[in-house]
């Protein structure tokens, strides 16, 4: 199996899957849907295994872009997210802290635990990677 | 950091997807390299210059100013 023949097995499968939760969806089985989206997900890491298809140095730089732009992007986006809708529902506005808006708060919390973990795992891995790749301080 | 991958290519014969099958990456990385839009690891020049037997000077040449553009 080559590239070509993996990339369009690649697209049977997206198709695949992308159809399996719109059935899922409209019929309200969401174990469907999971069960596409896992199976889809397999599916394709035998493909590319058994093709010997590996990611080369340009896809790994591009992930990496898209990885960092991705948390530059996200975290704020969220940890502003949590921070506006903390804002009613701790002010007191009576009309965002009861009634429909009660979930807001609970929302914002979600949001900010979100944050929090997403900044946990970010320092966690770079002081990881730091250390990996730091030198062994020897001076000559 | 410009290059005469596309010269030492033609030199040998080779199309872009024998390159590629032969330094073991995708096509789109020899196209990329070829118009100078990515630079290759040392390892993958490396590679590269030993494909060809040549020096790794002989097909990639540093520019002072090229070089933040490309990075980015």
């Amino acid at each position: 199996m080559n590239r070509q023949k993996y990339n369009q097995i690649q697209v049977a499968v997206v198709l695949f899957v992308f159809i399996l939760i719109a059935i899922a969806i409209a019929g309200n089985n969401y174990l469907l849907s999971i069960i596409g989206v896992v199976v889809g997900m397999v599916f394709l890491a035998l493909a590319r295994s058994k093709a010997g298809i590996r990611p080369d140095e340009r896809e790994v730089s591009i992930q990496e872009k898209a990885a960092r732009m991705t948390y530059a992007i996200f975290a704020p986006t969220i940890g502003i997210g949590s921070f506006l809708l903390f804002i009613p529902s701790r002010s007191g506005w009576s009309v965002f802290s009861k009634g429909e808006f009660a979930y807001l708060e609970s929302l914002g919390m979600v949001f900010a635990y979100l944050t929090l973990f997403l900044i946990a795992v970010y320092a966690i891995s770079y002081h990881f990677l730091s250390k990996k790749y730091e030198g062994d301080g020897d001076e000559e | 950091m410009k290059n005469k991958l596309k010269v030492y290519r033609a030199m040998h014969d080779l199309t872009q997807e024998q390159l590629a099958e032969k330094i073991g990456v995708s096509r789109q990385t020899v196209i990329a390299i070829e118009s100078n839009k990515y630079l290759p690891s040392l390892g993958l020049a490396f590679k590269i210059a030993r494909l060809f037997k040549v020096q790794i000077e002989e097909i990639f040449s540093y520019e002072e100013n090229a070089d933040e553009n490309e990075r980015d």
